[in-house]
């Protein structure tokens, strides 16, 4: 005789009446009157990206300063380190490692940029050649051909200067100094961000054709002082629990709570690995998780909790209320289970008192609705 | 060992049409938290289709200010909320009912791994709104993706990558993992209580 291997277990227990397809259809009505309804009362928000134009415009000295950081190679991005390049003069500064563990390196530099070339050496090239400007022509040939250490010099003398610099009817005022071509470059760079001609300079530098499908250049241009400037009077930096709320009033993304939480706390938002070391704790803690059923201890812990009891109290009253053990073949365990001062369990694993032997007298049962599965 | 045998027997013996599409359901099924499930689910066809809808008109659509875009935008915005709503009511219900107990724990691995899929297409939904939400969170998050050592498949800051991934690669696991974890509820039917226990101990049946 051919054996069943599978058992449908929850058929030793008194069926009720059920409509399935009933069911999905109201609930899916419920749930369409909810969303549908919340999206025409309330809508969805909505702040338009800030662009290169609007941030030469509200922060001009912070726009060259991220400029003469870019040509310097001091800058954020300019000496960030894989996956975008080999870092200030090939040590990576903001290459995140746990001791000599750092996977962000094995992939060399795939997104590379050399963000004096990419950010201001050729917008700068194709803005004079566009227009014709023969001094910024000559500034940027006498850049290019100086020695390094004498780049670095006038670089660090307006990196300097650009620290008590001023804004006069929206012009950055520079106290006079050594600055070789620097200054005038920069005040180029400024104008064409201005213009709003810069994004789609860096833009035509990570897309291989006219489709635009990738915004790095443009994004790591703003990344640094530029957002956080902005993002902090929205309260969306990272230790204002910014990636957890939307604007305004709207709900966020709320279920990334946990994740947020670590950047409130120390040592995730005091080490400088801090943004790995959230990505792996919560990489833990989705696997803990997900192998939950297997881990002896926390997959008896709601048993212990309780909250069952209130999940399915109809359930446990009926038993009660019934007398489920009068009809019970095991009614001696039966009984001891509901009465006894102890914790029993029949040693079958079947349970004592809803086996399905006698379930014609179960509450809530209906006649010829009762299954048993031997 | 014949293949195509031993799939039409566990088929044929798990899924039957009185398991797919029930009639009747123990007595015990008969609370709020069962509902959380279903609800999940209804909200996941609004995401779908109004992110269906939005994509066949192209990322620009959705975000050029017309009345009609953005009351799809909208309701795909409400219709994410919900599902995170509902599915994490349906998890932590789960949860505190143990329901991974008597061969279930597929059920419960296949759930988690889903929740896990809907918070990266989530993440990446909300990079895809070309707003500055998404133009702050694409750069503060890049470090962390890429500290993690995941610059080897994904750029972040590359939304043609970020936008494939939303709309085709991420949606397609997730349907894929919902399903399943979905026959294997119908499989194997709803977990059953614990058992009663002393009623002198603070029993269950209390």
């Amino acid at each position: 005789m051919k054996t069943l291997v599978f058992r449908r277990d929850t058929l030793r227990f008194p069926q009720r009446d059920f409509d399935m397809v009933k069911e999905g259809v109201l609930s899916l009505s419920v749930a369409g009157v909810l969303i549908l309804g919340s999206a025409a009362l309330f809508g969805a928000p909505f702040r338009p990206a800030v662009t290169n134009k609007e941030a030469a415009l509200s922060q001009p000295v912070v726009v060259m300063q991220t400029a003469l950081g870019d040509l310097d190679g001091q800058g954020a991005i300019a000496s960030y380190g894989p996956p975008y390049n080999n870092g200030w003069h090939g040590v990576a500064q903001s290459t995140q490692a746990i001791g000599p563990f750092a996977p962000e390196t094995w992939w060399g530099t795939p997104y590379a940029i050399h963000t004096a070339n990419a950010d201001v050496l050729q917008p700068l090239g194709m803005l004079a050649t566009a227009s014709g400007n023969q001094t910024l022509s000559a500034a940027l040939k006498t850049y290019e051909r100086a020695p390094y250490g004498q780049q670095q010099q006038w670089d660090q003398n307006l990196s300097t200067a650009l620290g008590k610099a001023r804004v006069q009817g929206g012009q950055v005022v520079i106290p006079p100094g050594q600055y070789g071509p620097v200054a005038l470059m920069m005040k180029d760079e400024l104008a064409l961000a201005k213009s709003g001609l810069l994004s789609g300079a860096l833009d035509r530098e990570t897309n291989a054709g006219p489709y635009r499908w990738n915004v790095q250049n443009d994004l790591l241009f703003l990344q640094g002082a530029v957002l956080t400037n902005m993002a902090g009077q929205i309260n969306m930096q990272g230790g204002q629990w910014g990636i957890n709320h939307d604007e305004q009033a709207y709900p966020g993304p709320w279920w990334l709570t946990p994740y947020t939480a670590l950047y409130q706390m120390p040592p995730w938002n005091t080490l400088p690995n801090g943004d790995q070391l959230a990505a792996y704790t919560m990489g833990l803690m989705f696997g803990l998780l997900v192998v939950l059923p297997f881990i002896p201890g926390l997959n008896k812990l709601p048993r212990v909790m309780g909250v069952h009891r209130l999940i399915w109290r109809d359930w446990y009253r009926k038993l009660e209320s019934s007398d489920a053990c009068v009809e019970c073949p095991l009614r001696a365990t039966c009984r001891q289970e509901f009465r006894a001062g102890v914790d029993v369990a029949p040693a079958s694993g079947v349970p004592a008192c809803y086996s399905g032997r006698d379930s014609q007298d179960m509450p809530g049962n209906t006649p010829g609705g009762v299954l048993h599965a031997g | 060992m014949n293949w195509t045998r031993i799939i039409r027997t566990r088929v044929s013996e798990k899924l039957t049409w009185d398991n797919l599409l029930p009639s009747e359901q123990p007595v015990y099924v008969s609370s709020l938290v069962y509902s959380f499930g279903v609800f999940t689910l209804s909200s996941l066809v609004f995401c779908i289709a109004s992110g269906v809808i939005m994509a066949s008109k192209g990322a620009v659509w959705y975000q050029s200010g017309s009345e009609v875009a953005m009351y799809f935008r909208a309701v795909h915005f409400w219709s994410v909320q919900a599902f995170f709503f509902f599915m994490t009511m349906h998890l932590v219900g789960q949860f505190f009912m143990g329901s991974w107990r008597e061969g279930r724990a597929l059920t419960w691995v296949l759930g988690a791994l889903s929740f896990g899929v809907s918070v990266v297409e989530g993440f990446t939904g909300y990079l895809s709104r070309g707003d500055f939400f998404s133009q702050w969170n694409q750069v503060q998050s890049k470090d962390a993706f890429n500290g993690a050592g995941m610059d080897g498949f994904l750029n972040i800051l590359n939304n043609g990558q970020v936008y494939g991934l939303h709309i085709a690669v991420l949606p397609l696991i997730l349907i894929l993992l919902v399903g399943w974890h979905l026959v294997a509820v119908r499989a194997k039917g709803v977990v059953p209580p614990y058992q009663a226990r002393a009623l002198g101990k603070g029993g269950d049946q209390r």
